[in-house]
């Protein structure tokens, strides 16, 4: 387990680095521009997280099946074979382009695009991120999947003994086999896993996306209220030339009041920005707050006020009276541009007409709504 | 005493006055509440005495309008009586403001809040423009905000009704920075389309918590207008340039919503730019507003009793409140004088100061050649 919690960090491709831990001096800190002399893309290989290759690279690189190296071919590239040997591009066009072919140390057969570029000086820690990675994919059970820590132990366990065979090549088949079982055993598992993995992926996304607006946002308003600051002291300062031109006052009492009023302006806005620091905060704690009064959806109208909408009906052709004889005079569109519609005007005085049409008639005792008494004040009835 | 001043003493019984909130030119704003039943009132004494020509035109319109809309979206007018020479009003008591809550920087909106608060403001809107009401004063300031959520659409001082072709009406209505091109044009036909642009610079305040169009003087309103959506063309809005006070101020690109509202959805967006359109007819009417995908679309709006609240308030609102009716007494010509002669008046010594200084100036360019 603990080895396993120790390659953690290849497995998400956290350790990749650029250069080899060679002793020689001869190693560079940075990798050059990698030259390929192959028209071949040469994918795959250990990815970082941000899904790229950094290739390893040394002065003292040499191809072991050519023997040709650095000093020979400044644009030497060794490349790994899907059996962890490596040999340059050269040698793999001479030797792969007519198709699978033999490997020239151990005799496998390969095939060209099977070659990948090499990330780790160590070829055995190459094929152990690759298995592991491999394994990794499919073995993708978390701990709330069982019910207990010791079958989840047990399972760990496992895994890194399947992990192990393949990586000495112990039992081959066997170890496939049990791979196997176990992918169709877990076939559903693994993808929801895989999915919930995705997920959790997004949700960290949006996270660190939704942080950087927040902060834009806040350097934003801090350079927005500088600018403020800069422009009041500005001002202030010509107030007080302004000031000491104009009043007979002693100039010492002018500017000491000035610079009193600064003082104030300035600590009511650093007492404001304290308040903007807390702003993140006090959101997330606003989105979490309670949910007992669901917020309800949108109802666009909520009162049952009746505007006799269905005791008329506009013409479509409209009317020829004295409210559209006005728009049709005004020839230059002084009305239409201002906004005014003759509908809303037919529309009142059709509604006029038949509002009220069918209430029935007051009793006769009741006191007019409004009343004004001696000293013309207006007066109104209760309602 | 006559059966009128009887019933009017009964009426003003039933109120307590409790403690001034606050004062402006026209009015003193009192807390008060009701003796029966101990509910929280606004009580509006309006100076009658002050105004020669009778009572002031906004408190006419105020008792006018609110007498007939009763709408869960729009403030509540409990009742009017008089005392001695005052007229006053009976209102709705509510704590606080849009303007105080966009101000209030210790509160964060989500977008479903915004859309909470779009939905009531159009849902009173819609309410006084189905009877043909304008309310020509549409700003964060005039949309109060209840204990328990509910917003309310207050200060109907500038409202009138519509839709009489043969009435020019004043073009000198809204607060500067929520008021359409068509008015800053001297439009004297207008219609609801007004208020729906009033409302749209309202949303973009609420997405920005800054105001949207904040021009400096009529004619520099009109430039930030343009310059933020665009100098609208003849296609875009036909007869503009008939309009009485049309005037041309530069030729601005049209940019699109998206650059300056980068976090809002695609909905609010697309329902800012219909609530901003440059022609009025082809404006969202209320009514179309509230059946806009926005509002059906998650996040659901929010439950007026969880929208963020002030903590602060009362005294601080009356008195914007009041002061907000002062300065936008530009109703017509006469409230218009009044209002710049008050200016004035505050300003004097600063002038006075100024005039001392040419002279100053002056003498000294004189002194010169002599010296």
């Amino acid at each position: 387990m603990a080895n396993r919690a120790k390659v953690g960090g290849w497995l998400q491709g956290k350790t990749v680095r650029k250069g080899g831990v060679s002793s020689t001096n001869h190693t560079r800190p940075s990798t050059p521009q990698i030259q390929s002399t192959s028209s071949t893309v040469f994918g795959g290989g250990v990815k970082d997280a941000s899904g790229r290759t950094s290739e390893y690279f040394s002065m003292d690189d040499q191809c072991p099946v050519c023997k040709s190296d650095r000093y020979l071919n400044p644009k030497l590239r060794l490349l790994v074979s899907s059996c962890y040997h490596k040999m340059c591009e050269s040698c793999i066009d001479r030797l792969f382009t007519l198709g699978p072919a033999p490997c020239p140390i151990c005799n496998k057969v390969l095939r060209k695009l099977a070659f990948t570029p090499q990330t780790f000086e160590d070829l055995g820690v190459e094929k152990e991120v690759a298995i592991r990675r491999r394994i990794a994919k499919e073995f993708n059970k978390r701990r709330d999947d069982f019910p207990d820590l010791r079958s989840y132990n047990d399972y760990l366990e496992e895994v890194e003994d399947i992990t192990f065979n393949l990586i000495y090549e112990i039992d081959i088949a066997k170890t496939e086999a049990r791979i196997n079982a176990y992918r169709a055993e877990n076939a559903a598992l693994i993808e929801l896993n895989v999915q919930r993995e995705e997920a959790y992926a997004q949700a960290l996304k949006e996270h660190e996306e939704a942080e950087r607006r927040e902060r834009e946002m806040r350097a934003m308003e801090l350079r927005r209220e500088e600018e403020e600051e800069r422009e009041e002291r500005e001002k202030g300062r010509r107030e007080i030339i302004d000031k000491l031109e104009t009043s007979d006052k002693n100039a010492a009492k002018v500017v000491a009041k000035s610079r009193a009023n600064a003082l104030k302006r300035s600590s009511a806005r650093s007492a404001s920005t304290t308040v903007l620091q807390s702003n993140a905060k006090l959101l997330r704690s606003r989105a979490a707050q309670s949910t007992a009064i669901p917020d309800a959806p949108h109802v666009p109208l909520q009162d049952d006020w009746y505007a006799y909408e269905d005791k008329y009906d506009m013409r479509t052709g409209g009317y020829h009276d004295f409210m559209s004889e006005a728009v049709r005079k005004d020839r230059e569109g002084i009305m239409r541009g201002g906004g005014y519609r003759v509908e809303e005007a037919w529309e009142r005085a059709l509604r006029s007409a038949v509002a009220a049409l069918d209430l029935p008639p007051l009793s006769g005792l009741d006191p007019p709504a409004f009343s004004i008494d001696a000293e013309g004040d207006i007066v109104m009835a209760s309602a | 005493m006559d059966a009128v001043e009887k019933a009017n003493l009964e009426r003003q019984k039933r109120w307590a006055k409790d403690q001034k909130v606050g004062e402006g030119a026209y009015a003193v704003v009192y807390r008060g509440r009701e003796f029966a039943t101990g509910r929280k009132v606004a009580i509006k004494k309006i100076k009658v005495g002050q105004f020669k020509d009778g009572l002031d035109m906004s408190a006419i319109r105020e008792v006018k309008y609110l007498r007939e809309l009763r709408h869960q979206n729009v403030i509540e007018l409990l009742d009017v009586f008089s005392s001695k020479t005052n007229l006053n009003l009976v209102l709705e008591f509510l704590d606080s403001d849009l303007e105080m809550i966009i101000k209030d920087r210790s509160l964060v909106f989500l977008p479903a809040d915004i859309k909470s608060w779009m939905a009531m403001t159009f849902r009173g809107l819609e309410f006084c423009h189905r009877n043909f009401i304008l309310h020509r004063d549409l700003k964060p300031n005039n949309l109060l905000v209840a204990s328990d959520g509910h917003l309310k659409i207050a200060d109907f001082g500038l409202a009138r009704d519509f839709a009489d072709p043969g009435y020019k009406m004043t073009c000198q209505v809204i607060t500067r920075w929520y008021r359409p091109p068509e008015l800053l044009f001297g439009s004297r036909y207008y219609g609801s389309a007004v208020d729906i642009w009033s409302v749209g610079t309202i949303f973009a305040e609420l997405m920005l918590r800054i105001p949207y169009l904040p021009g400096e003087s009529d004619m520099d309103q009109l430039k930030t207008i343009f310059r933020a959506l665009g100098t609208p063309t003849e296609e875009d809005w036909p007869g503009h340039t008939k309009l009485p006070d049309y005037i041309p101020v530069g030729q601005f690109p049209k940019t699109p919503l998206r650059d300056l509202f980068t976090a809002a959805s695609a909905d609010a967006l697309n329902l800012l730019n219909k609530c901003l359109i440059y022609e009025p007819r082809k404006r969202i009417s209320a009514k179309e507003a509230l059946f806009h995908p926005y509002f059906t679309a998650l996040p659901y709006p929010t439950h007026p009793s969880k929208l963020p609240k002030c903590t602060t308030h009362l005294s601080a609102r009356a008195l914007e409140e009041v002061d907000g009716n002062v300065e936008m007494n530009s109703t017509g010509p006469g409230v218009k004088a009044n209002n710049s002669r008050l200016k004035r008046k505050l300003s004097s010594p600063d002038e006075d100061s100024k005039a001392r200084l040419i002279a100053r100036r002056l003498d000294f360019t004189k002194q010169t050649p002599h010296s």
